[in-house]
C-alpha cells in the first residue's frame, strides 16, 4: 500500500469525526465567556450537561443501530420509553406492595436473567470473557432478586432495584413480541413497530389516567427515594449517571458487534438475509433478539427519564423514534442494513447534542435553531459519506464520483 | 353510546354534545371532569363527550355527526380556527345552538364564545413579576421566559401580555432568547439547565405553564440555585401548579379557568329560551401562597 493510499485510508476512517470536530471548534469559538474568563462551552459542567441531555436519545439510538443493521426499523422506541417512565413513576408512588408485585418482579428477573445468560452463553463459544460476563450478570440478577424480595419498601412503593428490573423486563417482553411477529410472521418491521408504538402510547395513558386525573405521574421534586435519586447523580461530581449508562451501552454494543457471533450475524442478515439463512444462521431468532434488545433499552431509558425529570409521562416519547433514527443515520449506518457502527451512532448523537447546546448558549431563536439543525444534518451526512471529498477530487482531476 | 334509538328518556330531555380537541393534556382532563361534574347536577341533561385526538379532521367529522343526530346543543373546544369555522357555521345554520369554548372561530355564526383571556393572564403574570423584582419603576433583575408551543396562540398571547408590562421596566432584562418548551416539563428542564450555565445571575423564570415552571425549578434545584430564583407559571390546576405553590416551589401561578361548566350552563339557558351574551370572558386569578388553600384539591 502506497503512502498516499494509507493517508486516504486514514482520512476515510476519520471522516466520521470531521463533522463532530468542526462542531466542537465552532462551539469553542462562539461560546460565551464567563466572568472569570473561562469558556462556558468547554467547561466540564457544560459538557457533562450535554452528555446527560443526549443520553436518552443515545441509549435508544444504540438499540436502533442494531435494528437498522438488520435492515429493520423500530418506530416504537419513543412510546415504549414513555411507557417505561410511566410504569416507573407508578411503581415508585404505589402505596404498599400487592402479592402480585411480590410474584411478578422476581419472576420477571428470573426469566430475563436466565434468558440473557443462556443467550450470551450460546452466542459466545469463542469468547471466554463473555462467559465471565454471563456469570456476572446472573449473579447481579440474583442479587437484585434477593434485594427486591427481602427489602421492599412497604410505605413508599417499589424499591429502586425492583423498578430497575421490572420496567425493562416489561419493555423487553414488548420488544420480543414485536420481534416475534416480524420474524415468524414475516411482516414489515415498519408496520409491526408502528402498531406497537400506538399500543404502547395507549397503555401508558391507561395506567397514567387510572388513578390520576392528570395524564402524568409526578414523583415529587426530590425524586422519590434517595436510592432512586442516584440515577440522576453525577459520578465523581462530573459524570452524570444517565451519560455513564449511555457510554456503557455503546461500549457493550460495540464489543458485541465487533467480537461476538451475534454481532457478526447482524451484519450478515442486514447484508443479505437469504444468504445468511442459507449459511446456517438462525435468522428468526437473531431478529427477535434484536427487537427485544431495543425494547429493553427503551425501558431502561424510561427509568432514567423518570429519575431525571421526576415524572412518568405517556406522551414524552412521541417523536423520539425519529431523533434516534436521525442519529443512527448521521452516524453513518445505512438504512438498507448491513453497514454501520455503534461508535458512529455515538458521533451522530453528539452532533445533535452539541449543536443544541451551542445554539442555546448563544440564545439563538428557536426557529432559527430548527433551520440550523436541518443544515447541519445534511452537512454532517455529506461529510461522513465522503461525497464532499469525492466531488472536489472530481472537480480537479475529472474522476467520476463513486456511487455506493 | 345509545344515541341510535333516538328516544329521550323522560328525565334526560336534552342531549348536549361536546367535541373536545384532545384529552391528553392535564388541563383538558380537568376541563372534561368539571364539565361532567356540572352535567351531573342537571338530571335533564344527557352529556356526550367526543375526543378528536388532536386532529382537526376528526373534530369536523364529530361535528357533522352531531348535526346529523340533531342533538339539542353543541359545545366545541376547537383545535384551531381555520379548519373548524365552516362546520361550526353549518351547525348554527342547522338551528343547533353552538357554544364555542376556549379557542375561537372566524365567523359570527355561533351562539356564544366562552374563554379566558391569555393576553390578560400574561399581563397579570408580568405585573406579579415586577412586584417580585422590586416594584413598579424600581424592578431589577434577569428573567428567563420559557415559551409554550411557539406556533400556538396561547403561547403568543401569554408572551405578548407579559412583555407589554416588562417593556416599561428598564431594570428588567430578558436574558434568554425565545426558547420553545412545547408545554413540557422535560424540555423546560433542559432549556433551564443550559441557561444556568450561560447566565450566572437569573432572578426569575416565567414559564407559559406550570409543568414547565416546575421543570425549570428542578433544573435550578439540581444546580443548587433554586433558592435564588423565583418561578412563575400559568394554569393553576389543583394537582399541579396549585400544589407546587403550596409547597413553595412556585412563587405563583395564574388561573386559566376551564370553560366547560359555564358552557353547559349557557347551553341550558339557550335551550330554556333565555338570552345569553355573545362573548363571556372568564376571569383569571393570581394564586400565591397566601390564597392557594382555596384552589387546592381538598377545597374543590
Amino acid at each position: 500500500m502506497s503512502r498516499k493510499q494509507q493517508l486516504l485510508g486514514l482520512v476515510g476512517r476519520l471522516k466520521l469525526y470531521l463533522g463532530l470536530a468542526a462542531l466542537l471548534a465552532v462551539g469553542i469559538a462562539v461560546s460565551p465567556v464567563a466572568a472569570d474568563g473561562t469558556n462556558v462551552f468547554l467547561s466540564p459542567d457544560n459538557l457533562a450537561d450535554v452528555l446527560r441531555q443526549v443520553s436518552n436519545n443515545g441509549i435508544l439510538a444504540v438499540g436502533m443501530t442494531m435494528v437498522i443493521l438488520i435492515a429493520g426499523i423500530d418506530l416504537s422506541v419513543g412510546t415504549v420509553m414513555a411507557l417505561g417512565s410511566t410504569l416507573t413513576a407508578m411503581l415508585l408512588t404505589l402505596r404498599g406492595w400487592s402479592t402480585a408485585a411480590y410474584v411478578t418482579v422476581p419472576t420477571c428477573a428470573l426469566v430475563v436473567g436466565s434468558a440473557t445468560g443462556a443467550a450470551v452463553w450460546r452466542l459466545s463459544t469463542k469468547w471466554r470473557a463473555a462467559r465471565v460476563v454471563t456469570a456476572l450478570m446472573a449473579g447481579l440478577l440474583a442479587g437484585g432478586l434477593a434485594v427486591a424480595w427481602l427489602a421492599p419498601q412497604t410505605s413508599t412503593g417499589f424499591s429502586v432495584l425492583a423498578v430497575l428490573v421490572a420496567v425493562p423486563c416489561v419493555t423487553l417482553l414488548l420488544g420480543t413480541l414485536s420481534g416475534l411477529i416480524i420474524a415468524k410472521g414475516r411482516l414489515q418491521p415498519f408496520i409491526v413497530t408502528l402498531a406497537m408504538m400506538i399500543a404502547a402510547l395507549g397503555s401508558a395513558r391507561l395506567i397514567a389516567g387510572k388513578d390520576h386525573s392528570v395524564y402524568q405521574v409526578y414523583i415529587g421534586p426530590d425524586g422519590a427515594t434517595p436510592a432512586f435519586q442516584l440515577l440522576r447523580a453525577r459520578i465523581g461530581g462530573i459524570l452524570p449517571v444517565p451519560g455513564f449508562v449511555f457510554l456503557l451501552c455503546v461500549a457493550i454494543a460495540s464489543f458485541a458487534l465487533r467480537n461476538l457471533r451475534f454481532g457478526r450475524y447482524l451484519y450478515a442478515i442486514g447484508g443479505n438475509e437469504e444468504a445468511a439463512r442459507l449459511s446456517g444462521i438462525n435468522v428468526e431468532r437473531i431478529k427477535t433478539a434484536t427487537y427485544a434488545i431495543s425494547g429493553l433499552l427503551a425501558g431502561l431509558t424510561g427509568v432514567l427519564y423518570c429519575a431525571q425529570y421526576r415524572q412518568g409521562k405517556p406522551d414524552a416519547g412521541t417523536g423520539m423514534e425519529l431523533d434516534a433514527i436521525a442519529a443512527v443515520v448521521i452516524g453513518g449506518t445505512s438504512l438498507m442494513g448491513g453497514r454501520g457502527s455503534v461508535v458512529g451512532t455515538l458521533v451522530g448523537v453528539f452532533i445533535f447534542g452539541l449543536l443544541n447546546n451551542i445554539l442555546q448558549l448563544r440564545n439563538v431563536d428557536y426557529n432559527v435553531q430548527l433551520v440550523f439543525k436541518g443544515v447541519i444534518i445534511i452537512a454532517a451526512v455529506l461529510l461522513q459519506e465522503g461525497r464532499l471529498g469525492e466531488w472536489f477530487r472530481h472537480l480537479f482531476r475529472g474522476h467520476r464520483p463513486a456511487h455506493r | 353510546m345509545g344515541l341510535g334509538c333516538g328516544k329521550k328518556s323522560p328525565e334526560a330531555r336534552w342531549r348536549i354534545a361536546f367535541s373536545q380537541c384532545t384529552t391528553t393534556e392535564p388541563w383538558r382532563v380537568l376541563f372534561n371532569a368539571r364539565l361532567r361534574a356540572e352535567a351531573a347536577k342537571h338530571p335533564e341533561v344527557k352529556l356526550i363527550i367526543a375526543d378528536a385526538q388532536d386532529k382537526t379532521a376528526n373534530q369536523v367529522a364529530q361535528m357533522e355527526n352531531f348535526i346529523r343526530q340533531r342533538v339539542d346543543a353543541i359545545l366545541i373546544s376547537p383545535k384551531e380556527s381555520a379548519g373548524l369555522t365552516d362546520v361550526v357555521a353549518q351547525a348554527y345554520d342547522a338551528g343547533i345552538p353552538v357554544i364555542v369554548l376556549d379557542r375561537g372561530v372566524n365567523t359570527d355564526k355561533y351562539t356564544c364564545f366562552i374563554g379566558a383571556d391569555n393576553m390578560e393572564i400574561g399581563r397579570a403574570a408580568g405585573e406579579y413579576a415586577v412586584e417580585l423584582l422590586g416594584g413598579k419603576g424600581r424592578a431589577k433583575g434577569n428573567i428567563v421566559e420559557i415559551w409554550g408551543g411557539m406556533g400556538s396562540t396561547p403561547a403568543q398571547e401569554r408572551h405578548a401580555g407579559f412583555q407589554h408590562v416588562i417593556d416599561n421596566e428598564p431594570g428588567i432584562k430578558t436574558v434568554v432568547g425565545r426558547q420553545d418548551g412545547d408545554w413540557k416539563q422535560d424540555r423546560a428542564y433542559n432549556i433551564m439547565e443550559t441557561a444556568l450555565k450561560a447566565h450566572p445571575k437569573i432572578d426569575l423564570v416565567y414559564a407559559h405553564n406550570d409543568p414547565m415552571a416546575f421543570g425549570a425549578y428542578l433544573a435550578a434545584q439540581d444546580a443548587g440555585r433554586a433558592q435564588q430564583i423565583k418561578f412563575i407559571g400559568i394554569d393553576g390546576i389543583p394537582e399541579e401548579g396549585c400544589k407546587w405553590v403550596a409547597e413553595g416551589i412556585l412563587a405563583g401561578t395564574f388561573l386559566y379557568p376551564t370553560p366547560g361548566e359555564e358552557g353547559l350552563r349557557v347551553a341550558l339557558k339557550v335551550l330554556r329560551g333565555e338570552k345569553v351574551p355573545k362573548r363571556i370572558t372568564l376571569p383569571t386569578a393570581r394564586i400565591t401562597k397566601a390564597n392557594v388553600a382555596q384552589f387546592l384539591p381538598a377545597a374543590q
